[in-house]
């Protein structure tokens, strides 16, 4: 019998420590909503993680932006969930246009920066090259992003078709959830290779850049950004896309590695 | 094989292949937790708990650290052995190994103790050696409990998807169960696909519910 009510003692505590959780919640929420300007949300491809803080933080106007950081393909399906999203920036064309198809964009597409892809491996990789990808031994891999989500994915397999090697590679390749998932691998040592951007290989130490794609057989990988209706702020969108094809803007994201627009 | 069908068949050996690792190993934890007292007990009670409670990437992040290749052990095994466990189904079988073992146990310790101990002394007293009186005596009085339990666990290793997707990774023809299949069509925004394996996931997740509800002794027989 008192086993029985220490347990309902437990329960009790744990509810009271739940409702204690939410109480303290409140007030912040009410804070929000007495605040003046309203937060810009941005939508953000992971490969934009390591430059976006520094070009919010030149921005410095009013208001607050915040990001949520995805796979493109991830954050197009969330913005047509309804996800409160006032613009997206994504690293590929597609997922734009297709939000545009569906009504949800707002204004022109516009190309921020551009990206190179570059062969990455472990720091004890052996030498290899995007166009010698066939000679990664059966057992070992090559990680790129999933094509269907992952532009940085999908352009690496339009690489690899130009290649011709693409086929041959299949039972070579694993998949990546995101481009910093794909970097993780490489970092770890568990694969021979991985395509990333070249933007993604900056002050990382534990690998090394093993080859650069060329335009012979890689596609432009780009930046893009669109306003987008869904948000609470879609003027605080369309003025930071705007500020985001400045000289300041872009200063910011060649030092980052990113090709011009 | 069809590349949609692949999941599906992948997912079930997978999920039975992990009930095969899970089900000795699982009932040998429960018995010992039920029966023999050692100082231990304790730790293992929390230990067994921890797949449950913990979020999936920890189990990820930790059998890619153990068992990668350049993990203590992955190291060691691909060294010595020439085996090499990441990007394999074999990986994916720990992940959901790993992830179902609390659920047999949680299911096989109550069987074993709900077991009256004058039945297991009975045995004892007429000669059987203790191991004898396990196989003739314990397990077919808890064997409802452990078929629950199998079942249960069956379930949650075909479910398995964090660990999977950090330790075996999304290898197509290889380690693309159903779940990592699902999460992939969700993000291509391919709901055809993905719905394919919800409908399927969801039927065998009803049939599962309703096959443990039936092994679970009901209260008060």
């Amino acid at each position: 019998m008192s086993a029985r009510s220490f347990t309902r003692g437990k329960g009790f505590l744990a509810a009271a420590a739940i409702a204690l959780a939410f109480t303290a919640c409140k007030p912040s929420a009410s804070e929000d909503a007495a605040a003046p300007m309203p937060e810009t949300t941005v939508a953000a491809a992971t490969s934009l993680r390591n430059v976006l803080p520094a070009l919010i933080a030149r921005y410095g106007v009013a208001g607050k932006i915040s990001v949520t950081y995805g796979a493109s393909g991830d954050l197009r399906k969330q913005v047509e969930g309804g996800a409160p999203i006032d613009l997206v920036l994504f690293a590929s064309r597609k997922p734009v246009e297709a939000l545009g198809e569906k009504g949800l964009t707002d204004g022109e597409a516009v190309r921020i920066a551009t990206n190179r892809l570059v062969l990455i491996g472990p720091a004890n990789a052996k030498p290899l090259t995007f166009k010698t990808l066939d000679t990664i031994p059966a057992g070992d891999h090559l990680a790129i992003g999933d094509p269907g989500a992952v532009p940085a994915g999908d352009y690496a397999k339009q690489a690899l078709q130009k290649l011709g090697s693409w086929d041959a590679l299949q039972d070579r390749i694993v998949f990546g959830g995101d481009v910093a998932g794909v970097l993780a691998y490489a970092r770890r040592g568990e694969v021979a290779g991985a395509i990333v951007y070249k933007t993604e290989t900056q002050g990382i130490a534990d690998i090394v850049v093993l080859d650069e794609a060329s335009d012979e057989y890689a596609p432009t990988a780009e930046v893009i950004g669109a306003a987008t209706r869904g948000g609470t702020s879609l003027a605080g969108g369309k003025a930071f896309l705007v500020w985001l094809a400045t000289p300041d803007a872009q200063k910011i994201l060649a030092d980052a590695g990113f090709g011009p627009r | 094989m069809n590349p949609q069908l692949f999941p599906i068949v992948l997912s079930f050996g997978v999920a039975t292949a992990a009930m095969v690792m899970v089900t000795p190993i699982g009932t040998g934890i429960a018995w010992v937790q039920a029966r023999v007292p050692h100082p231990l007990r304790r730790a293992v009670d929390v230990l067994v708990l921890l797949p449950i409670v913990l979020p999936p990437t920890v189990i990820g992040f930790l059998l890619v650290v153990l068992f990668g290749r350049q993990g203590i052990f992955g190291s060691q095994l691909e060294a010595i052995l020439g085996v090499r466990l990441i990007f394999t189904p074999w990986a994916a079988v720990i992940a959901s190994t790993v992830a179902a073992l609390p659920v047999m146990v949680k299911a096989a310790q109550p069987a074993f103790e709900a077991i009256p101990r004058e039945l297991e002394d009975v045995g004892r007293s007429l000669g059987l050696s203790p191991i004898a009186v396990f196989f003739r005596v314990s397990l077919p009085a808890a064997r409802r409990g452990l078929l629950a339990g199998m079942v249960l666990a069956f379930a949650r290793a075909m479910g398995e998807f964090g660990g999977t997707l950090m330790f075996a990774g999304n290898k197509p023809g290889q380690t693309n169960t159903m779940p990592l299949e699902l999460f992939a069509a969700y993000q291509a925004g391919d709901d055809a696909r993905a719905f394919l394996y919800v409908a399927i996931l969801v039927g065998f997740a009803v049939l599962v519910a309703i096959a443990a509800g039936r092994l679970t002794p009901k209260e008060g027989t």
